[in-house]
């Protein structure tokens, strides 16, 4: 039952089309000008204020010659000035920092079509938290790759039939496996449906503290996650899910990256309700799932059915295994 | 005959001179408070809201005097067409173009020029107090433009006329 899951992986292609409006000119048309099969994998864009500017694509980086080349070697490419950093900020905030503060405060900003600039500067603090960023040195627009489709072998797995819903499920990885790639699609066919398997879709709420699942811009969520998904952006957790569950009467609520003891205790609620959660986790394991007290909690509470296990054996977002509840290993 | 339309023609040439010039006085008092309206309502949509500026002055423009909007949407058009365009270019830019159809003195337009300058580059706290700063002082320059209307705007209306009359008298 437990076998290996290979998930087919259909990009999104030109993602960068949306990106490029953000740098300067002349820099938008140096990018621009790389091949089609490295602009259709291109992930991120590092500008680095005074250094060599720093493509990112197919999980390999390299720098970009003045004539528009890409080359492996720092020297002879294409500096990042100060005032290209200044045009970005500008053109992603509509000129206006101050609008900027909360993302600054975040360090990314999310920008329309679900990508995200991430932000490295001085750190302005207040009662010893982080108000603001200044001096700006150094940004990451990285490419958002929305993969539709992802999820679909996995959802006879994750049905809980005679309920017409999904069961409880955890996703969990170690980082950069693809875990919110497979929980955004996983929100869309929740909520859309899937008829062949007789799967009428169910209301979704989704707490999207970093914006990384929806990649709201201004609220609007950029990402399919379906008809019937309604997202909390921005919002911690615990609170998200609370508010979700009192507001909008959902039959699943998702969340990702749980951790915290707070999040377990919102989660205990969710429980309570009724209302089936599908979160995502940072573990390698499920030892090291289960050492972690606020999880140990959650698996004690024996309500978990399903635990599904990425890795990149077979590339970004394999599945290697799915857990049933009744298998895991419980401690007194 | 002829000289007496021409007597009337003069009077009439002079009078609407004087007019003229009265006018002007009296539009800067309007002008400027139209735009202590406008940055008022700039401020609470930074403050409150933090709506980028391109949303927020076409927000304005829409509930201001067309002459004053004018200038709100040459703003709003520098910072949607000049991609990487700063705040204050598109301010500035925007002021130069605004400057001829103007009743505002050097001292207003400096004001609003002053401002411009650190429009959008900071945070919101921070641009609250820039924002408070050019209100104040539009504020000074509106009652002392009150001041001048009060002392000008019949004074001018009067000296074309009787100017005019003045003239016709000694031609005569």
């Amino acid at each position: 039952m437990n076998g290996v899951v290979q998930v087919k992986t259909g990009g999104r292609r030109g993602g960068w089309r949306e990106v490029l409006p953000v740098l300067p000119p002349h820099l938008e048309e140096l990018i621009s000008k790389l091949p089609g099969h490295i602009l259709d994998r291109l992930e991120e864009i590092r500008l680095r204020r005074d250094r060599p500017l720093v493509l990112g694509a197919g999980g390999r980086d390299f720098f970009l010659r003045r004539d528009g080349q890409p080359d492996t070697r720092p020297d002879g490419a294409y500096r990042a000035a100060g005032e290209d950093l200044d045009k970005v900020i500008h053109n992603i905030s509509g000129a206006s920092v101050y609008a900027l503060e909360e993302e600054l405060r975040n360090g990314y900003v999310t920008l329309p079509g679900g990508h995200r600039v991430g932000l490295t500067g001085r750190a302005v603090l207040e009662n010893g938290r982080v108000k603001t960023l200044k001096y700006l040195s150094g940004l990451n627009i990285r490419i958002g790759r929305e993969i539709k489709g992802v999820a679909a072998p996995l959802m006879p797995r994750l049905l809980d039939m005679p309920a017409g819903t999904l069961h409880h499920t955890v996703i969990f990885s170690p980082p950069r496996c693809g875990k919110t790639t497979l929980l955004r699609d996983l929100v869309r066919l929740a909520s859309d449906g899937v008829p062949q398997l007789q799967y009428p879709g169910r209301t979704v709420g989704l707490v999207d503290e970093r914006s990384e699942i929806a990649g709201c811009y201004r609220g609007v969520p950029q990402m399919d996650v379906g008809v019937r998904t309604d997202v909390l952006d921005g919002c911690p957790k615990a609170q998200g899910m609370m508010m979700l569950l009192r507001s909008m009467s959902p039959d699943i609520i998702v969340s990702d990256e749980i951790g915290r003891m707070e999040d377990v205790t919102a989660l205990e609620e969710v429980f309570n309700a009724g209302v089936r959660i599908v979160v995502t986790i940072h573990a390698s394991s499920l030892r090291e799932l289960a050492n972690r007290p606020a999880l140990q909690f959650l698996l004690q509470l024996n309500i978990i059915q399903r635990f599904v296990l990425l890795g990149r054996s077979r590339g970004v977002g394999t599945v290697e295994k799915i857990f049933y509840g009744n298998e895991i290993p419980r401690r007194g | 005959m002829v000289k007496l339309m021409g007597a009337v023609l003069l009077i009439a040439a002079c009078g609407y001179a004087g007019w003229n010039i009265s006018r002007h006085y009296a539009n800067r008092p309007r002008e400027l408070r139209q735009f202590m309206a406008a940055l008022q309502m700039l401020e609470t949509e930074i403050i409150y809201a933090a709506t980028p500026l391109p949303d927020a002055l076409s927000g304005i423009a829409a509930r201001v005097d067309p002459r004053v909007a004018s200038f709100f949407r040459q703003v709003v058009q520098e910072l949607k067409s000049n991609r990487g365009c700063s705040a204050r270019e598109a301010w500035t830019g925007a002021l130069e173009k605004y400057r001829p159809g103007s009743d505002l003195d050097q001292g207003d337009l400096g004001i609003l020029n002053s401002l411009g300058n650190c429009i959008g580059m900071s945070d919101r706290e921070d641009q609250g107090k820039h924002l408070r700063l050019a209100l104040e002082q539009l504020k000074i320059a509106h009652a002392a433009a009150e001041e001048t209307a009060a002392r000008n705007v019949k004074l001018w209306n009067y000296a074309g006329l009787l100017g005019g009359l003045v003239i016709v008298l000694a031609l005569y």
